[in-house]
């Protein structure tokens, strides 16, 4: 079975011009320091007799927002997992560009959970126990819009809240690659413009992100490429616009039906 | 903050410092710490043992001791690592570089820390009743003032502990090991039955079968943690001179705190399905 995606053209990284984001997605080797932030190469995976990715390779260059999009169950999840390095595919290789030192992936889960009784700042404080930068844990509350939530004890945060604080964690320590699952669900649409507003000036400051979103529009204005994952597999992979063109659709929302309807029908 | 001089033992000491915060704040637990502290209390209080000084009192707690305080352990830990990996924090801290053996010793070394206090503390607390209620002359138990001191004592303590510590370490390993919190309880429920009647009356049976040998019993004591305490309370503690080798029996409470840590380890980052 191939993985060929519906092909678009792919367009340089907004802040990366000069990355060649294909030549470092071969072996486990960690890529160059001008290469991809994250390289991951023939992710496959099971769960049971269930083939949730089959073969899939993504390589993001440094500044470069690319948005995972697809229907429920068709991976998304697993694959940020799998480049947050949480977790093991059976098959395939993650790279992140700066492995020195105690460099991470910064990680937002789907459903971000913390230890109930402590405030968000005392959450924060305990993560940044663990990098090595000094971490300004209230121009972290700041960045992400809980400075006046900093006193306040995360099991009476709202959900979106507890949202903005799994994105303040994923943060900390000023990860060079944050993979975000999710990172829009639960938020009011003011939220989620705030939520994309955040991911742009993270990619603005030289930060690879990786995120998954139903929330289509935002995606559509902000994400530098967009990748459909739909049964294990990448079925199309480029730049927003190209991707809209390439099934003569009107806007992502609609190209992401078509796409999808398509890979249905042709009984993949 | 900065965590420029945190690796390895300084990731153990913050995820401990957490633990130990958590437990701070967790009004079940620290209702069932105080329950255990009056209880202890309110056994010697009520009890003859503190009347006849310290030996007799440690005689007295014995049997409380060797049901509660595996309560208390699996209390406070049964749920520990499943915890996090339900809120999906286990991932989170993964993601910080923080190692297996940092994370369960952090867990481990926090909770405890907590058990310890609240073990020693309320023991000490009932040992304080001795002075208070034994009458000036010995009874007929306490007959040596030499074997009756407050050492004495302070030694059942320190075996309390090092039992508590044993019954945690398995608590925690049930914790990593379990997929869900069922799981979980059902694992605590079955290894607290074990522990507190299961070995003993298996020994007893086999002894009864004639299974196992008069000389296997020393060992038979030492497999479960309440028979490994209760050999060493009778051998070091008290000094009976009964209850089986003290030496296998500190061998196996910390067999039981090796194994079931390394359990622990091994199953901390299994992924929920």
């Amino acid at each position: 079975m191939t993985d060929e995606p519906t092909t678009m053209p792919n367009p340089e990284p907004a802040t990366t011009a000069e990355t060649d984001s294909d030549e470092s997605t071969g072996e486990a080797a960690v890529p160059a320091s001008n290469g991809p932030a994250i390289a991951a190469t023939d992710l496959s995976h099971a769960f049971g007799d269930v083939r949730v990715l089959d073969g899939v390779s993504l390589s993001v260059a440094p500044g470069e927002i690319v948005a995972l999009v697809g229907p429920n169950g068709s991976g998304k999840s697993t694959l940020l997992r799998f480049l947050a390095r949480v977790r093991a595919p059976d098959e395939g290789t993650v790279a992140v560009g700066s492995e020195s030192g105690r460099a991470r992936v910064g990680y937002l889960p789907q459903q971000p959970g913390f230890r109930a009784g402590f405030t968000a700042a005392d959450t924060l404080e305990f993560y940044a126990q663990f990098v090595d930068e000094d971490v300004d844990v209230a121009g972290v509350l700041e960045r992400v819009g809980l400075a006046d939530a900093a006193d306040r004890r995360v099991d009476a945060l709202s959900g979106g809240m507890t949202r903005l604080l799994g994105l303040g964690r994923a943060l900390v320590g000023d990860p060079a690659v944050v993979v975000l699952d999710e990172p829009a669900s639960g938020l009011d649409p003011g939220m989620v413009e705030r939520l994309f507003g955040i991911v742009s000036a993270l990619a603005d400051a030289g930060v690879a992100v990786v995120l998954s979103s139903h929330n289509l529009g935002p995606v559509e204005r902000t994400a530098d490429r967009v990748v459909v994952l739909d049964g294990g597999r990448f079925v199309a992979d480029g730049d927003p616009r190209a991707v809209v063109e390439s099934v003569g659709a009107t806007d992502l929302q609609t190209a992401f039906g078509d796409l999808v309807a398509t890979e249905e029908v042709t009984g993949r | 903050m900065s965590g420029s001089d945190l690796d390895g033992f300084g990731d153990v000491f913050a995820i401990a410092a957490r633990e130990l915060r958590t437990v701070v704040r967790t009004p079940a637990v620290v209702a069932l710490s105080v329950v255990f502290g009056l209880t202890v209390v309110a056994v010697a209080a009520a009890g003859s043992g503190a009347r006849g000084g310290y030996v007799p009192l440690v005689l007295d707690l014995v049997p409380f001791v060797e049901a509660l305080v595996p309560l208390l352990a699996v209390a406070l830990c049964y749920r520990a690592v499943l915890s996090d990996r339900k809120s999906g924090e286990l991932d989170v801290l993964r993601t910080f570089d923080v190692s297996r053996p940092a994370y369960v010793g952090g867990v481990y070394l926090g909770r405890g820390l907590a058990l310890v206090f609240v073990v020693f503390g309320s023991l000490l607390a009932a040992g304080a009743t001795v002075p208070v209620l034994s009458p000036p002359d010995p009874t007929f138990l306490a007959l040596n003032e030499a074997a009756d001191s407050p050492v004495a004592f302070l030694r059942f303590s320190v075996l309390a502990v090092l039992f508590a510590l044993a019954v945690a370490a398995v608590a925690l390993a049930v914790s990593a090991a379990a997929r869900t919190a069922r799981q979980a309880i059902a694992l605590a429920v079955g290894l607290l039955v074990a522990f507190v009647v299961g070995v003993d009356a298996a020994a007893v049976a086999g002894l009864a079968s004639e299974t196992l040998g008069i000389d296997a019993v020393p060992l038979a004591l030492a497999v479960s943690p309440n028979g490994a305490f209760r050999s060493l309370v009778l051998g070091v503690a008290v000094e009976t001179g009964g209850g089986g080798s003290p030496t296998a029996a500190l061998a196996g409470l910390v067999g039981w705190v090796v194994v079931a840590l390394a359990v622990a380890v091994l199953t901390a980052w299994r992924p929920v399905e």
